[in-house]
């Protein structure tokens, strides 16, 4: 739209006004609804060159209420499927990190569980977001179950990598020895 | 390395059997020395330290039978007349060493000829030998004449090139037989009627021109045969003298040869009694009394250029009676000198002897005169007393060194935590007490603190003071005044029992003898056992240490009781043990005063409590029924359990016998009380775990065959619990001999023994595992076990023999163990204990790869980073003591035999200490650096803010 008549919807720049306006050498008009101006223009002589196309009237925009309402679904469905979209992506990076442990799988693993430990964190403020749309209960489900689905995979890696104590051994240096009941000593007979 | 600062070496010889002074250079600071722990050494006289060392065999094949000097040669007789060695002193070398004919050996001098001594006689039973003294050479050996009745017993010469050879037939004759020097002819043999004679050492001596002269403790007289000529012995009676020999004594006799080429001096003493001498003079076949001294405690002869003198000490005060002598101890005798020839007393020659109160009486007195510039005789003492201590005392007395040789032969040690500081056991009393009331503990908490106040402020002060005085004369020195427990209680008092019946207080730190105390009447053959009954954690209570010494032919006992830090006898009365003890048991019950009780077990099998009072009486009641027992009677191969009765009464409950006709029990290992085990299970390469089967009663008796022959001889190992008698597992190592070694500790027991079969030494480890799960896990009763441990088993071969073995401890049992072996070269070798693992795989797998099991190898290889004395070689190590530090990483190693050793080791690296290297200064300047730039960045963003908020 390479026209003046874009600044012209804002206002008219005129340099060559007749009348009382040529005193002037220029003058910005701000007012659209200025009666002279328009009068100008209906005059069909006016200094103002409307480009092509261009039409005075509004056009009234109807379908625009629908539409919203899908987009709206259309966003809080996002929102409530990021966690389940991001598992496979996951389950490439856990399998690409392998199970030794070293800085980098640990970062992953961290990373991996923290995310959805700080969404369901964040919970009410998803809930804030999903608001305005009608499907809000089913949405947070999706949500919560995508996100415990996440770290759910972030705990079975952390056991891949035998990260999480559940074995005896873990619990080792916390037996205490046991209390000896009998006293005894003795030895050779000096 | 750092390391180097914590080691600590002492090197001793023992106790002295001969001694000599290195005359030949009137400079000379040598003293010779051969002991009775075969080492030949040669000491400084100025310092005390050792010049050189040489440590010959133990037992009786490297016994030193003879030790004659002269010039820059030492020649010694070893092991019983086998060999002959030559040794250089001022460098300590080995100038020749020849194996003599097989013979017992009585007897040796060296042989002058015209003022050169050239050669050396060996007298043996059946044979006597003449040697170049330049390169040991045999001149000649001739076969004594009728060696069936005849016991020769002493050779003489005095350089008229004849050697004499005395024999005797008890109670007939001596047999007199003169070889010429040249070619070992017999010039002479004859008989002289001796019919009161029976040993010619004993109580004959060579006087003058070859004057033989003998005393007669029977006849009371002085028999006389001048070798030269033979005719008949002449008897002079004492009395004839005016001499009485006090009853019961049996008289001797002391002359002096100065010069083997020459004749003997024509004085000598005569001692009549415990404490009483005679100086006599032989003059043209009569006898003189010269002088006579009583009380004298020791005499001794020394020459210097052509003097002679005679060195005589006596206790100060002349007054004091004989029973007095013998009550106690006279505290500073006195050595003068007089002279030989007149047995007139030098002026100015009185030496004051400092002995030690704790010490023992002195034994011998070796002298080292010398000529002064105006042309008088000077001198120095060197004194040895019955505790094995050689002190070297100057004129007037001045002690310029004593050497401690009991430390040469320690037989327990243990080591006791130092005090703390005033202030800290101030402040640990303050906070130890209960609480009664707020005010109180306020005003507590404020006199701790003034207290510390004060104590600061004389630090200050002290500082100030010895800023003042010039640096040499401040001493650095730890004194047992300011004793106190590092940070990481590295430092410890090292208290000592030694087999003369001395005790010594040592500091870790700098080796420094901090006390000592010499026990009287402690039998040769005594059994120690050394306790710490309270330790210095209970201030204001002081430590106590208990010396069990049992006489093993009476087998009566006794009970020291002391205080490890200041060395002093407690005031605590130790019970009198009228009966024989068998053996004694600390339990770790404790009275009022926190001792912890000892109980002794006597013959009859009866218990006494130590301490015995009320209190502790009514716990011991309380505690009977779980309080047990064991005994090992080695001769009768028996082992006995038994349980105490609340009557202090005991039961036996069990008994094992091990037939002493085939096998012998030579040791039984409990372990260690002081021991933590921090981790009660192994983990597997699958992440389960393998439990520890940790019983704290458990024995490891060591068996070996009585049979000895290669083919039929074996070692036993037997693992029984102490309170059921209950036998967890035996094992027997055919066609092995012994000596065994054994460590027995947490779960597992490694022995080391002699392999028969293949010639080497091995060792074998057991280890003892519950299995997978525990059978309870809160308490440990044997008396409740129904399920026998897992027993693992894997033996290595070990490149060398060893001669002691331990392992080491820490503070929380976190640290891997190691084992300490004290090698017969003299090293110390950690061996980290990994190595002796029964679960080392012989094929690696997955999961073994896991629990970092090293591959099995049979070979088990002495690496020399593993030494953990580097190059100082400790000799004959007889045993290691480990002692947990604070530092959980650290622990205590003292190893003791003929040296003492002591260092620190680290088994798992110094995990918790920041290393040497750590650069203090970089990391403080970096972080104040980093902390500067934070304030000024801050401060310049701010006025940055604020203008650009300006603008």
């Amino acid at each position: 739209m390479a026209s003046p008549g874009g600044q012209g919807g804002g206002g008219a720049l005129s340099t060559r006004g007749g009348g009382g306006a040529r005193r002037m050498k220029w003058a910005l008009e701000l007012s659209l609804g200025n009666t002279r101006s328009r009068g100008d223009r209906q005059g069909g002589q006016g200094d103002v060159v409307y480009p092509i196309g261009y039409s005075e009237k509004p056009v009234p925009d109807t379908s625009i209420q629908e539409t919203d309402k899908n987009l709206v679904e259309k966003r809080c469905w996002d929102v409530a499927l990021g966690p389940l979209k991001q598992i496979p992506m996951n389950l490439f990076i856990m399998y690409m990190s392998g199970n030794t442990i070293s800085i980098f799988p640990i970062m992953m693993v961290c990373m991996m569980a923290w995310r959805p430990i700080q969404a369901l964190m964040s919970m009410s403020a998803t809930f804030k977001l999903l608001e305005s749309s009608s499907q809000q209960w089913l949405q947070g489900l999706v949500y919560l179950v995508g996100n415990l689905l996440g770290s759910a995979l972030a705990i079975y890696k952390c056991q891949s990598m035998g990260l999480l104590p559940t074995h005896s051994s873990d619990w080792l240096a916390f037996i205490d020895p046991p209390q000896r009941m009998e006293i005894m000593g003795g030895g050779m007979v000096l | 390395m750092i390391a180097d600062l914590f080691i600590l070496r002492q090197q001793y010889v023992g106790k002295v059997r001969f001694s000599h002074f290195d005359t030949h250079v009137q400079s000379s600071k040598k003293v010779l020395v051969a002991t009775e722990r075969n080492v030949f050494a040669a000491l400084n006289t100025r310092t005390g330290e050792l010049f050189w060392r040489h440590v010959d065999k133990t037992g009786s094949e490297g016994n030193i039978d003879a030790l004659l000097q002269h010039g820059q040669d030492a020649v010694l007789v070893v092991g019983n007349g086998r060999l002959l060695r030559s040794w250089e002193i001022n460098v300590g070398g080995l100038n020749w060493e020849v194996v003599l004919d097989s013979g017992s050996f009585q007897s040796a001098c060296l042989v002058g000829q015209q003022d050169m001594v050239k050669h050396v006689a060996v007298l043996k039973k059946t044979a006597i030998s003449v040697h170049y003294l330049s390169n040991g050479h045999q001149k000649w050996i001739e076969n004594l004449p009728e060696t069936e009745t005849v016991d020769y017993q002493a050779v003489y010469s005095d350089g008229n090139g004849e050697v004499y050879v005395l024999g005797v037939v008890p109670h007939s004759h001596i047999a007199i037989v003169v070889y010429s020097m040249e070619d070992g002819e017999i010039i002479k043999q004859m008989s002289v009627e001796a019919p009161w004679l029976y040993n010619i050492q004993a109580s004959c001596v060579v006087v003058g021109q070859g004057m033989l002269t003998c005393v007669d403790s029977a006849g009371v007289s002085f028999y006389m045969l001048d070798l030269h000529l033979q005719l008949q012995m002449t008897q002079v009676p004492l009395q004839s003298l005016a001499l009485e020999v006090d009853p019961g004594f049996h008289p001797v006799l002391l002359s002096h040869q100065p010069n083997p080429a020459r004749q003997p001096l024509s004085e000598f003493f005569l001692q009549l009694g415990p404490d009483h001498y005679q100086l006599l003079q032989l003059n043209n076949g009569q006898i003189a009394a010269m002088r006579d001294f009583k009380p004298a405690l020791l005499v001794s002869f020394a020459t210097t250029g052509e003097k002679t003198v005679a060195a005589v000490m006596s206790p100060k005060n002349k007054t004091v009676s004989k029973c007095e002598i013998e009550r106690s101890l006279p505290s500073r005798p006195v050595v003068n000198l007089f002279s030989a020839e007149t047995g007139r007393r030098l002026l100015d020659t009185t030496l004051i002897v400092n002995m030690d109160p704790n010490g023992g009486k002195p034994e011998k007195l070796y002298v080292q005169a010398f000529l002064k510039k105006d042309d008088s005789v000077g001198y120095r003492a060197m004194v040895q007393t019955e505790d094995h201590t050689l002190t070297f005392i100057q004129q007037p007395g001045r002690v310029m060194w004593t050497r401690e040789e009991a430390l040469s032969d320690v037989v327990t040690m243990e080591m006791v935590d130092l005090p703390l500081t005033g202030t800290q056991a101030e402040l640990e009393g303050e906070f130890g007490k209960k609480a009664d009331g707020l005010m109180s503990m306020v005003m507590k908490r404020l006199s701790s603190q003034l207290i510390l106040l004060q104590a600061w402020i004389g630090h200050l002060w002290k500082l100030f003071y010895d800023a003042r005085k010039p640096r040499s004369q401040v001493k650095n020195d730890v004194t047992i005044e300011n004793l106190s427990r590092d940070e990481f209680n590295l430092q410890k008092m090292m208290v000592m029992v030694t087999a003369s019946g001395k005790l010594f207080g040592i500091d870790s730190k700098t080796g420094g003898i901090l006390w000592r105390h010499y026990l009287h009447n402690v039998p040769p053959n005594a059994a120690f056992k050394l306790m710490v009954q309270r330790t210095t954690a209970h201030f204001p209570h002081p430590p106590q240490c208990t010396l069990l010494i049992k006489d093993k032919d009476t087998g009566l006992g006794t009970l020291h009781v002391f205080n490890p830090i200041f060395g002093k006898k407690s005031h605590v009365t130790p019970p009198a043990l009228p009966q024989p003890i068998l053996q004694s048991l600390m339990l770790p019950l404790m009275d009022q005063d926190y001792a912890k009780v000892l109980l002794l077990v006597d013959d009859q099998y009866k218990v006494s409590a130590f301490p015995s009072t009320k209190n502790v009486l009514q716990q011991l009641q309380e505690m009977a029924a779980s309080i047990f027992f064991y005994l090992v009677d080695s001769s009768q191969g028996r082992l006995s359990g038994y349980r105490l009765r609340t009557d202090l009464s005991t039961e036996q409950i069990w008994e094992v016998i091990i037939p002493p006709e085939v096998q012998k029990i030579v040791s039984v290992k409990g372990k260690r009380p002081n021991e933590h085990v921090h981790s009660q299970g192994r983990v597997m390469g699958d992440r389960s775990v393998l439990y520890k089967y940790l019983n704290p009663n458990l024995l490891a008796v060591v068996t070996e065959s009585t049979d000895l022959h290669q083919e039929r001889s074996f070692i036993g190992i037997l693992l029984i619990d102490g309170v059921t008698g209950r036998i967890i597992h035996e094992a027997i190592q055919r066609k092995a001999r012994g000596p065994v070694h054994v460590v027995h500790s947490e779960n597992w027991v490694v022995y080391e023994y002699w392999s028969t079969k293949s010639r080497r030494n091995e060792f074998s480890v057991i280890e003892l595992y519950e299995g997978m799960e525990l059978y309870n896990s809160t308490v440990f009763s044997s008396l409740d076990r129904p399920h026998a441990p897992q027993v693992l088993q894997q033996s290595y071969i070990f490149p060398s023999s060893i001669s002691t073995m331990e392992a080491t401890l820490t503070e929380k049992g976190i640290t891997s163990r190691h084992l300490l072996i004290g090698l017969p070269s003299g090293g110390i070798l950690s061996l980290p204990k990994m190595f002796l693992d029964p679960r080392r795989p012989e094929i690696v797998s997955e999961q073994s790869r896991e629990e970092n099991l090293i591959p099995y190898a049979p070979e088990l290889l002495i690496r020399t980073e593993w030494f953990i004395n580097y190059n100082q070689t400790v000799s004959r190590v007889r045993g290691i003591y480990t002692a947990p530090s604070g530092l959980e990483s650290t622990c205590l190693v003292v190893a003791y035999g003929l040296d003492i050793y002591q260092t620190r080791v680290y088994p798992s690296k110094q995990f918790d200490v920041l290393k040497d290297d750590y650069d203090y200064m970089l990391i403080s300047s970096v972080l104040f650096a980093l902390f500067f730039a934070t304030m000024i960045s801050k401060r310049l963003a701010e006025v940055k803010l604020l203008n650009r908020a300006w603008r």
